[in-house]
């Protein structure tokens, strides 16, 4: 260890680098493995084409917002608005779509109010030095207000073609989510990207050395509001309608997926990779509760008990260290 | 000698925090190829001049220059693109990210807009090469032990090719083949012509490194020189000797001693096997550089934190208290360094701060009688000279009044080993002395007072005994007739290896 020439190292980084962030998440992709075989073998369907089409669709909402809600984390912040933002991106799809705008001028109408909204977030946060729950919290309610001005009720319509594309038989839900993990890695290896971790841990320490630490703050509530409101196009898809209050679940579930998976609430603690793992369990766990016949109650308790014992175990393991 | 202009100076720059002038007319110049030493006690200016230099802080009057020519506006930013480097003593650090991107942290190289990583991994890696660090650079920074950060700190500086580098106490978490790796380096850097500040409460490495020294004290510069012809116990004089005027009560033989507490092979955070007696009717001072472990000491007899202890006696009670609520049952107390966070609730009214602890004696669901409260807390406020209406919040009160409410809140307790915090710190002159009046009467009632203290001063004029702490270790238990500052400040610096005798 400590005759490794420095010549060696030179050719290779990245990919060592890579490697030791999954350290940390071991333990965790292994329950993911174990969850998806119990699931498998309650539910053979997975492993054909139709039946794994569906469950990444399952899936794939609940991990844009628990990316979402942990690229905040990762900053030190939070956001309380991830469900509010998620409906609000389910209205706008489904009342651009069929209009004059089309398909391809709703989606930008969509992502360009996600990330508006998300960098006013941010900016209100760092700039203002305003907490960011407070703010986030009154956002979900202006943000969710704004849900109901443009659809009071639930409505509007998705063309049919794209509900199919999206929410069909076709593994484009999955494709969609390798893409946007693909573009995550290309941030993460930009200046910017990678001063996340420097600015949610030591933000002080960050400044001092030179890196814009408010920038990648608000950089990050800005992408934060994107997969959000990204998350309600597709779930628009998935209903063929909107409705303006359909993203409530997913603000406590997106802090629950990143917290299952390993993300810390003092910033700069955590993977992305981690947070998706957590928000697969999550709906594992949900699916898997359901073929066991649990009551929704039931549900609720062992997904409350879960979070906790997954909070609890690595606390258990520094506190011995 | 050196004639060219300064690659970085200072010229007779002031700052002053809140009015308390921490800087004054303070002039220093770093010149290429030269280690440059900055020496001072703890308080003196050291870090609020290298704020000033590296642009974290601007003077309030005074000016900084970079190769002669006056900056007007000197900022970090401005300090990193002259080619100035700082190794702060609080690391820079990120734990989740490897050796080498921390190392190229704000600075990294870029192609197509991205890290180029096998570039970072080559520039990292001979800046980690020059400091010794063989670790792959790959290796999360949080997975290194404290000393082998410091050197990804100092490999951070060098990474950017500095031509001033500023060296903020290095060494005290270095192990000593780092320490000879670090001075090597020095030797090497400032033979390329590098300036280098090098600031370190250790004098046998300044004696070594440097060629010229600054000396700061209470804030103004009482030598500016070559090294050449000097010896350690001259530079400490340098650094002490303040005229003590009337500020402390005339010093008086206490009792005779009884201890009150007594502990052997004592543990407890950054303390380490500590045999010490705490005698009834005395004032025990507790000196040393800050973070050797003072506090630990302290807390850890109030059972404030875990401590350990091979055997224990406090007020005849065996073992130690190891909880508060046990310790206060035991008649100790103690009083935070940090009033605004550790010592008082800011934003409540003054009288509940000071009936505070008597909330925790009373049964829980007592009903609790105003009245009593109020004339308790009337009494203490005279008897403590705490002016203003009781009712304000704690915050509205100046810092002096403030610790004196810290301390009156214990008095009704009638607490028989009193364990100060550095009562002193931030307080004004007049309230010092109420302060020092206060602590010598307690003494002379029979009470043991325990005073950790940052002012060498305060430990000479004021104490029975004073223990110096260095590295977690009491090295000297310094008794009235060995007092001076000279003896505490070597003691504490290490200049002397010699304990002097209990």
């Amino acid at each position: 260890m400590s005759t490794v020439p420095s010549a060696g190292q030179a050719g290779a980084l990245y990919w060592p680098v890579q490697a030791r962030r999954n350290v940390g998440v071991r333990g965790l992709f292994a329950v993911v493995l174990a969850f998806l075989f119990a699931y498998g073998f309650l539910f053979p369907g997975l492993l054909t084409a139709s039946g794994f089409a569906k469950f990444t669709q399952s899936w794939f909402p609940l991990a844009l917002v628990a990316m979402a809600q942990a690229i905040l984390m990762l900053t030190g912040g939070i956001s309380l608005a991830i469900g509010a933002m998620v409906s609000l991106g389910a209205v706008i799809a489904a009342t651009t779509m069929t209009g004059p705008l089309g398909v391809a001028g709703g989606a930008a109408a969509v992502a360009l109010t996600g990330l508006g909204i998300g960098a006013a977030t941010g900016f209100i946060v760092v700039r203002l030095r305003l907490p960011a729950i407070v703010v986030t919290l009154a956002g979900s309610f202006i943000i969710g207000g704004a849900a109901l001005l443009i659809l009071p009720r639930p409505g509007g319509a998705i063309p049919e073609w794209l509900s199919d594309l999206l929410a069909g038989n076709t593994p484009a839900a999955f494709v969609v989510l390798v893409l946007i993990v693909l573009l995550w890695k290309l941030y993460l290896a930009t200046p910017l990207g990678l001063s996340l971790y420097a600015a949610g841990e030591n933000p002080v320490g960050a400044y001092r050395s030179g890196v814009p630490v408010d920038g990648a703050r608000i950089a990050a509530y800005a992408i934060s509001g994107l997969l959000s409101t990204g998350a309600g196009l597709f779930v628009a898809a998935q209903t063929g309608s909107g409705d303006p209050v359909i993203g409530a679940a997913f603000t406590l579930n997106s802090i629950a997926a990143a917290v299952l998976g390993g993300i810390g609430f003092l910033g700069g603690q955590g993977t992305m990779r981690g947070a998706l793992a957590g928000s697969l369990l999550l709906s594992l766990m949900i699916s898997v509760m359901f073929f066991l016949g649990f009551t929704p109650v039931a549900q609720y308790v062992a997904q409350g008990l879960i979070i906790i014992g997954a909070v609890a175990i690595p606390q258990f393991r520094k506190v011995q260290q | 000698m050196v004639t060219r202009a300064p690659l970085l100076a200072a010229r007779g720059v002031s700052k002053s925090f809140f009015g308390n002038p921490v800087l004054r007319d303070v002039s220093i110049a770093l010149q290429p190829g030269r280690v440059h030493a900055l020496l001072g006690e703890n308080g003196a200016g050291k870090s609020t001049l290298i704020n000033l230099l590296s642009g974290a802080l601007r003077p309030d009057g005074g000016t900084i220059e970079v190769d002669g020519y006056t900056v007007s506006r000197m900022t970090p930013t401005y300090a990193r693109q002259a080619g100035i480097a700082v190794v702060q003593q609080e690391l820079s650090l990120t734990a989740s990210l490897s050796i080498a991107e921390n190392i190229g942290l704000g600075a990294y190289p870029k192609r197509f807009g991205l890290i180029d990583y096998p570039e970072l991994a080559a520039r990292a890696g001979a800046a980690c090469d020059l400091v010794g660090l063989h670790e792959p650079l790959s290796t999360p920074v949080g997975h290194l032990p404290l000393g082998r950060r410091q050197m990804v700190e100092i490999a951070k500086a060098l990474y950017r090719t500095p031509r001033v580098l500023i060296l903020d106490e290095p060494t005290s978490s270095l192990s000593a083949t780092e320490t000879k790796i670090l001075t090597d380096l020095l030797e090497r850097l400032r033979s390329e012509g590098i300036a280098i500040l090098y600031i370190s409460h250790r004098l046998n490495e300044v004696m070594t490194l440097c060629q010229h020294v600054t000396v700061l004290k209470d804030g103004t510069c009482t030598a500016d020189r070559t090294l050449e012809g000097t010896d350690a116990a001259g530079l400490v004089r340098l650094m002490v000797g303040r005229d003590p005027g009337d500020l402390f009560p005339r010093w008086q033989p206490s009792a005779p001693p009884a201890d009150v507490i007594s502990v052997r092979k004592f543990s407890a955070g950054l303390m380490r096997d500590v045999d010490l007696d705490i005698r009834a009717g005395e004032l025990l001072g507790i000196g040393g550089l800050v973070g050797q472990g003072q506090e630990d000491l302290l807390l850890g007899l109030y059972g404030a934190i875990p401590a350990g202890t091979a055997s224990a006696t406090v007020n005849g009670a065996s073992g130690l208290p190891g909880g508060v609520p046990k310790a206060n049952a035991l008649g100790l107390a103690y009083v935070p360094a940090d009033r605004k966070r550790e010592g008082l609730h800011l934003i409540h009214p003054i009288i509940a701060n000071m009936m505070l602890p008597a909330f925790a004696r009373l049964p829980a669901l007592k009903l609790r009688s105003r009245r009593a409260e109020r004339e308790t807390a009337r009494g203490l406020a005279a008897q403590l000279a705490i002016k203003g209406d009781l009712d304000r919040p704690a915050q509205a009160l100046s810092g002096g009044n403030q610790q004196k409410v810290a301390l009156a809140k214990w008095m009704p307790h009638d607490p028989l080993v009193l364990l100060l915090n550095d009562p002193t710190r931030g307080v004004d002159v007049e309230t010092k002395r109420e302060i020092y009046m206060m602590l010598r009467n307690f003494a002379a009632a029979g009470k043991a007072v325990v005073l950790l203290s940052s002012d060498t001063p305060e430990l000479v004029h004021l104490c029975d005994r004073v223990a110096v702490v260095r590295e977690g270790r009491i090295v000297a238990m310094l008794d009235r007739g060995a007092l001076s500052e000279e003896a505490i400040v070597s003691a504490a610096m290490g200049a002397e290896q010699r304990k002097v005798a209990a």
